[in-house]
């Protein structure tokens, strides 16, 4: 019971940050690969936010949020709309996308240096009850929530809401959303920023849970999550949420059962694994592309 | 003449080094039917992109009420009341049609019920069909669908691509009605048709284009009359 909460919460973690790639992968068709940066940033701004402004987590955690979305804009801005006119801008802003995540960590690097940073002890209360049996912490039921919350917020978001019928429209046919009279680089703007914003506060919570935030923590993630959005099925948001999960027991698991140097080893094998028995992903309707 | 809803003047377009469109000028009047024909890749639907916002014309200017809108965005141009009913349709396949609709009046908020009702009313196939996904409609009923969405957004210019393209004789005679209805409510109509013959009967006034140029213009049915023009440039369609 221990191994399944302590999965379901570092899951829920990974699900959060493989989202918000999912989300610009689904509508725009793009791969973001300056989602780990962003990770990244979210967790070194937040711990700046509550070790030298001295705020407190629950300021620190939206203000990661806008700081997260801004980055998104400028994302979209530098890397993907100069070359959305392209024909081959999938690839172009792939490659684009890693230059401006290496320069997202350059600057990083260049502010806060190379050391691991964390935040102090005292910046969240540690609580811990007993539940089912398991040992929890008030910090993991906070993860839980923050990231659940998120997500249905933007799956409500996608499903129902005017932007989210936009997101849909250009995901299927940009040329028809642009006839219709859409604002395609606004909604396309948008996305990023929820992307992001998304997956800075990934990188907050992660920080929280293992403590521990250095500039490679983008990396570790950046693999996972994208091994999360294949085996939930690109550009599926229930898909990226269950995915997530997956992994995060799988590695929990891995450790305990077979020892810490097998848990990628386990992980990636189990979602292997999955893609073949279902090469489509979990959740992967999408049908492939007309020319 | 009164001054014109809608004009181009020196309209040039390219595609890279391709000229499609080479120092077009044409006018469009309040509450009339202007038609562009000619043979494919004459150009016709260049202008009509342009238009629209879609493709930036290299040089020259568009007029719509007086107001130089060359460089507006399309969505833009759609608020303001140019809408276009785009070649091929591009219905949204995998959406329902009562969401199609909707989108049509995406910059329409308040008044987008009454209108869905109203062409519900007016394509009595499309409301049968509200639930069912646009993809699964017939070529005729997507051509429908199609032109009820742009209405929806209230356009005082429609702008129509090609509406016949692919269809059967009698579900062409259908839109040409369509059309026609459309115009008597006072919506001005700008018609791409490579089916030249029907567009200039129906026409106020027709544009004859060739390789990106206008050969002649004149009142439609004056265009028809002259064999000439209809042996050398619109075939025998």
């Amino acid at each position: 019971m221990q191994q399944f909460m302590d999965g379901i919460f570092l899951g829920s973690i990974y699900a959060l940050f493989a989202i918000g790639f999912t989300l610009v992968f689904g509508v725009l068709d793009r791969l973001n690969l300056a989602h780990a940066a962003v990770f990244s940033a979210g967790a070194l701004i937040g711990i700046e936010g509550v070790t030298r402004l001295g705020i407190s987590i629950w300021l620190a955690i939206p203000l990661v949020m806008i700081a997260g979305a801004v980055m998104g804009i400028l994302i979209e801005r530098i890397a993907f709309r100069p070359l959305g006119k392209r024909h081959d801008a999938h690839f172009g802003g792939l490659i684009s996308s890693i230059a401006l995540g290496t320069i997202i960590l350059a600057l990083l690097q260049a502010r806060y240096g190379p050391d691991t940073r964390r935040f102090p002890p005292e910046a969240f209360p540690s609580t811990r009850f007993e539940f089912l049996g398991a040992t929890v912490s008030l910090l993991q039921v906070v993860i839980l929530v923050i990231s659940v919350s998120l997500m249905l917020i933007l799956t409500w978001v996608v499903a129902k809401s005017k932007l989210g019928r936009g997101m849909r429209t250009i995901a299927e046919n940009p040329h028809a959303a642009s006839v219709l009279g859409l604002n395609v680089n606004r909604i396309t703007s948008t996305t990023f920023a929820i992307s992001s914003a998304l997956g800075a506060v990934a990188g907050v919570l992660f920080t929280l849970n293992v403590n521990a935030a250095s500039l490679g923590l983008g990396h570790a993630v950046e693999l996972k999550g994208l091994a999360v959005i294949i085996v939930g099925g690109m550009g599926s948001l229930p898909g990226a949420l269950v995915g997530g999960l997956i992994l995060g027991l799988a590695e929990v698991y891995a450790v305990n059962y077979v020892g810490s140097s097998w848990r990628d080893m386990v992980a990636f094998g189990l979602l292997f694994l999955i893609l073949i028995l279902r090469p489509q992903g979990l959740f992967g309707a999408r049908k492939t592309r007309e020319v | 003449m009164s001054e014109p809803i809608l004009s181009a003047e020196g309209l040039h377009i390219s595609y890279g080094h391709v000229d499609a469109v080479r120092g077009v000028s044409l006018e469009v009047q309040t509450g009339s039917l202007v038609t562009l024909v000619g043979a494919n890749g004459a150009g016709k639907t260049s202008i009509l992109n342009a238009i629209s916002g879609l493709v930036r014309p290299r040089a020259g200017v568009i007029r719509f009420k007086g107001e130089d809108i060359t460089k507006w965005p399309s969505h833009r141009m759609v608020k303001a009341g140019l809408v276009q009913v785009p070649e091929g349709r591009e219905i949204l396949a995998a959406l329902t049609v009562a969401e199609n609709l909707s989108l049509g009046g995406w910059h329409r908020g308040k008044t987008l019920r009454r209108n869905v009702d109203r062409m519900y009313e007016r394509f009595p196939v499309l409301k049968e069909r509200q639930k069912l996904q646009a993809g699964a409609l017939s070529g005729g009923e997507q051509q429908m669908l199609a032109i009820a969405r742009a209405l929806i957004a209230e356009p005082e210019v429609l702008l129509l691509d090609e509406p016949s393209m692919g269809l059967a004789p009698k579900i062409v005679d259908e839109v040409f009605a369509v059309i026609d209805q459309i115009r008597q409510t006072g919506t001005t109509v700008v018609l791409v048709e490579q089916n030249a013959r029907r567009a200039l009967a129906a026409a106020d006034y027709g544009y004859v284009m060739e390789t990106g140029e206008i050969s002649h213009s004149g009142p439609g049915r004056e265009l028809l009359a002259d064999e000439k023009i209809i042996e050398a440039y619109l075939g025998l369609s």
